[in-house]
């Protein structure tokens, strides 16, 4: 119910913008005019399926079935045997032929099974598992994925439970150009993400519900307010500002709350849990549908079918890039968006539980860096106040150098190496940096090698 | 499909994120600063006639020879390239005058620049560029260190007065424009000068007027040397010393070869922060600086020229507020239009953050302004954004932004 006083201050801010902003980033070009329309497709594509048997390399699973085995749509192909481990699921029916490593671009080679359909896509009866079982184990048992951080959906619950959070952010800033996962899904699934929010929160005992969207997509936001009112859900339409997306931005820019360097949002007593996961939830608690696809945008200036897909679980990135045609041939494949994914340098990748993008792009001609020429447009759009120009100062060849100085701030955003006019690659060095210096070797996949 | 299989070929290119780049290079920075520069270059030429042309070819020529010849010889090539080169090389042609007044007890005569002025100018700030080390790891400003050089080498040709007399510079009259002999030029005393479009009505066979600058009038104003009745002495000032509004605006006064006109500069100012290559910060803060400078520093012009007249920008005579006109010539006389818009924003040698441009612009406005007062030195503009260039990097340290994450 709109009273005068309210219909004004949402007439003034619906031409002055959004209130709440960070300081620093940058407005990108959104790419997104075609994608953005186009309703989301299912992607069937021709040849066996490589399912990964895990989500991530550490999250030990078992396959529960053998070679020969025939399997049907939504049968268990593998169990956790660890707790914050969750099982995988055939995407489809057919005949199991093969053990072998899948290559994930998360992860690299994780377990995998070969998987020949057998085109009947028959489904294992549903399970009716809302009578019989708690929320959390039905997350578990659908295998229920959060992309990010990755792991299981239930396991991330959990953990935030534990640690006492009470805000519950639902994040559908889709900022980087290219992707349209979240939005279509906001288009065609509003009311089932309000309703798979509320029971989140309820699970987790959340005291305050935040639903952020990008406030430039206005009819968007008014449907999902419609969807929301008498719900303990409050809508925060943002400014699209790149890395707006980002955690700990996001955490700033709503709560006014700083995450400490190298810590996470559960540190600041908040849980901000991605669309493609409340999207998971709805379909395994509304639907009891386990996690066998994954709803990704493939797009790219090369491709001519871009658009929105909900793709199966182990298709093979090459299989997709024949299905949708390209217009000449392709250089780089990324998967994630353009400016924080991780380039496939490999023919047998294939699509996970948490792809969120594959993006196909054409041979471009990256000019050769100079000296930084101090312009500051990476100062000034560096979303955590940071030097970038400092940092990239850095050797990355030689060994005895001293860690500089707030390093572990940096969120990976990637706009330093993005606006540098001196084609400088700042976030490259800054990574690798930090790789030597903070992670311990071996828990993240290589992404940087030489061209 | 056969041929998207053929295309997936084993060459796919690994890199690290980001894949996309915002495709805004170095390159396309000093193109459209060169565009700017050109735009007053043009204006100027069209003022000062064919001997400013030649003075911006002499020196864009001499900085690229510099430029191939330091290329050539450093074991390192300098960073940022030939085009920064002749980029500094425009910039130091604009901000030298198009030609030489030798004042005789008789007749004055105008002679062109030499051209070893903008030559000698122009190699010395390629140099002074490559042994910072190129593009963006200069402290000062290349172009105003080869300014301030020659004005030091050659003050003979390019001083505004000699011994207590002041030299008048030549401006083209209208429908002589671009093409005019400036040596065909008629001097006009300033309290007979009627305006540009008027003087040329009266006497048309004249080429070029030969009048005194803006800026030295306003110094000998400010020194009280300026005759005038008791309580008129803004109003004298404008009415008879000054040229009118019209033409400051327009440029159609004399100066350096690109810092007088005005319109042109504000339009390449404009293009440049479309272009986000200047953020408008800069020159707000040195034109806001400069303005609340010039309406707050005292002058000796009492009429008797011994006591000092604060706040001369709240003046008014005969119910004007001549104050106000004052300060607007004060910000229109000179270099300070160039120095805002094209050689205080230059990106390489001013602060990296909005907050750190502001500091540095409207130390800018201020010095400029108080140096031109009561400063020692010709060129107040580029002595004051030399001296900030020296403070760049105290300023960066001081106004670093709080880092995320580690406020406590």
């Amino acid at each position: 119910p709109l009273s005068g006083e309210c219909a004004l201050v949402s007439f003034w801010s619906s031409i002055l913008g959004p209130r709440k902003s960070f300081e620093g980033g940058l407005f990108l070009p959104e790419q997104k005019s075609v994608t953005a329309r186009l309703p989301i497709e299912t992607l069937r594509v021709d040849g066996p399926l490589h399912v990964p048997l895990r989500v991530t390399r550490d999250l030990g699973t078992e396959a529960v079935v053998a070679m020969g085995d025939r399997v049907l749509r939504g049968q268990r192909l593998s169990r956790p045997t660890e707790w914050g481990s969750v099982g995988v699921h055939a995407p489809t029916s057919g005949e199991i032929v093969g053990f072998e490593p899948a290559w994930t671009a998360e992860d690299g080679f994780v377990p995998g099974v070969r998987l020949e359909p057998d085109g009947a896509d028959s489904s294992v009866p549903t399970t009716r598992g809302w009578e019989e079982e708690s929320f959390m184990v039905q997350l578990a048992e659908k295998g229920v994925v959060c992309p990010r951080p990755r792991g299981s959906a239930h396991a991330r619950i959990q953990s935030a439970i534990a640690a006492g959070a009470t805000d519950l952010i639902v994040n559908a800033m889709e900022t980087e150009p290219f992707l349209t996962a979240d939005l279509r899904t906001l288009v065609e699934e509003s009311g089932r993400l309000i309703d798979a929010t509320c029971e989140i929160a309820d699970a987790m005992g959340a005291r305050r519900v935040l639903f952020v969207l990008p406030f430039r997509h206005r009819r968007v936001v008014r449907r999902i307010e419609n969807e929301a009112i008498g719900r303990h859900v409050e809508v925060v339409p943002l400014a699209n500002k790149y890395p707006q997306c980002n955690d700990v931005v996001l955490i700033k820019t709503l709560l006014d709350l700083e995450v400490p360097p190298g810590g996470c949002d559960i540190d600041v007593g908040a849980a901000i849990l991605p669309l493609a996961m409340v999207r998971a939830v709805a379909d395994a608690t509304l639907d009891d549908r386990p996690l066998t696809h994954t709803v990704i945008t493939i797009a790219g200036d090369i491709v001519e079918q871009a658009g929105t897909y909900r793709v199966a679980v182990g298709t093979p990135v090459r299989r997709l890039a024949e299905r949708v045609g390209t217009f000449g041939p392709i250089d780089t494949v990324v998967s994630g968006g353009p400016l924080t994914g991780t380039a496939i340098d490999r023919d047998d990748a294939v699509i996970t539980a948490v792809t969120r993008a594959i993006l196909f792009f054409g041979a471009r001609t990256r000019p050769d860096p100079v000296p930084c020429i101090h312009c500051g447009w990476c100062v000034e759009d560096c979303p955590v106040g940071l030097d970038p120009s400092i940092l990239s100062q850095l050797d990355a060849t030689s060994d005895e150098i001293e860690k500089p100085e707030h390093l572990e701030v940096c969120v990976d955003c990637g706009l330093c190496s993005h606006v540098c006019p001196a084609s400088l690659p700042i976030a490259e060095t800054i990574k690798i940096a930090r790789r030597r210096f903070l992670d311990p070797p071996n828990t993240l996949p290589i992404e940087t090698k030489a061209k | 499909m056969s041929a998207a299989r053929d295309a997936i070929s084993e060459t796919w290119q690994t890199r690290s994120a980001p894949h996309l780049t915002g495709g805004n290079t170095h390159r396309h920075i000093a193109r459209s600063w060169i565009s700017a520069a050109a735009l007053a270059g043009v204006c100027g030429v069209a003022v000062y006639g064919p001997g400013a042309l030649g003075v911006l070819v002499v020196a864009i020529f001499s900085a690229a020879a510099t430029d191939v010849a330091v290329g050539l010889t450093a074991r390192r090539p300098a960073a940022g390239g030939f085009t920064h080169s002749i980029l500094t090389g425009l910039i130091l042609g604009l901000t030298l005058p198009a030609s030489v007044s030798v004042v005789d007890v008789s007749t004055p005569t105008v002679a062109s620049l030499p051209w070893y002025v903008p030559a000698v100018g122009a190699a010395v700030a390629v140099c002074v560029k490559a042994l910072f080390g190129g593009m963006g790891h200069c402290l000062w400003h290349p172009a105003l260190v080869g300014r301030v050089v020659v004005q030091f080498l050659f003050w003979q040709h390019l001083s505004f007065s000699a011994g207590s007399q002041t030299i008048p510079a030549p401006v083209l009259s209208p429908g002589h424009l671009f093409v005019g002999n400036v040596s065909d030029a008629r001097r006009i005393a300033p309290q007979e000068y009627q305006g540009w479009r008027v003087e040329h009505e009266r006497t048309p066979s004249y080429d070029a007027f030969l009048i005194e600058r803006t800026v030295v009038q306003l110094r000998a104003f400010t020194d009280g040397l300026v005759e005038a009745e008791r309580e008129q002495q803004f109003t004298t000032l404008i009415r008879d010393n000054l040229p009118p509004w019209r033409d400051q605006a327009l440029g159609t006064v004399p100066g350096g070869i690109g810092e007088t006109c005005h319109a042109a500069l504000i339009i390449a100012g404009f293009f440049l922060i479309y272009r986000s290559h200047l953020r408008w910060q800069l020159p707000a803060a040195i034109l806001i600086s400069a303005g609340l400078a010039a309406a707050i520093l005292p002058v000796l012009a009492d009429g008797t020229g011994e006591s000092y007249r604060w706040l001369p920008g709240i003046a008014v005579e005969n119910g004007r507020a001549v104050g106000v006109s004052y300060v607007v010539f004060q910000l229109t006389s000179g270099p300070l239009l160039l120095g805002a818009f094209i050689l205080a924003g230059d990106m390489m040698l001013s602060p990296m953050r909005a907050k750190g441009q502001i500091v540095y612009g409207a130390g800018i406005g201020v010095l400029t302004i108080f140096l031109r007062l009561y400063g020692p030195v010709e060129g107040a503009c580029y002595w004051s954004i030399l001296v900030m260039n020296t403070l760049v990097p105290t300023i960066d340290r001081a106004l670093k932004r709080p880092v995320l994450g580690l406020a406590s």
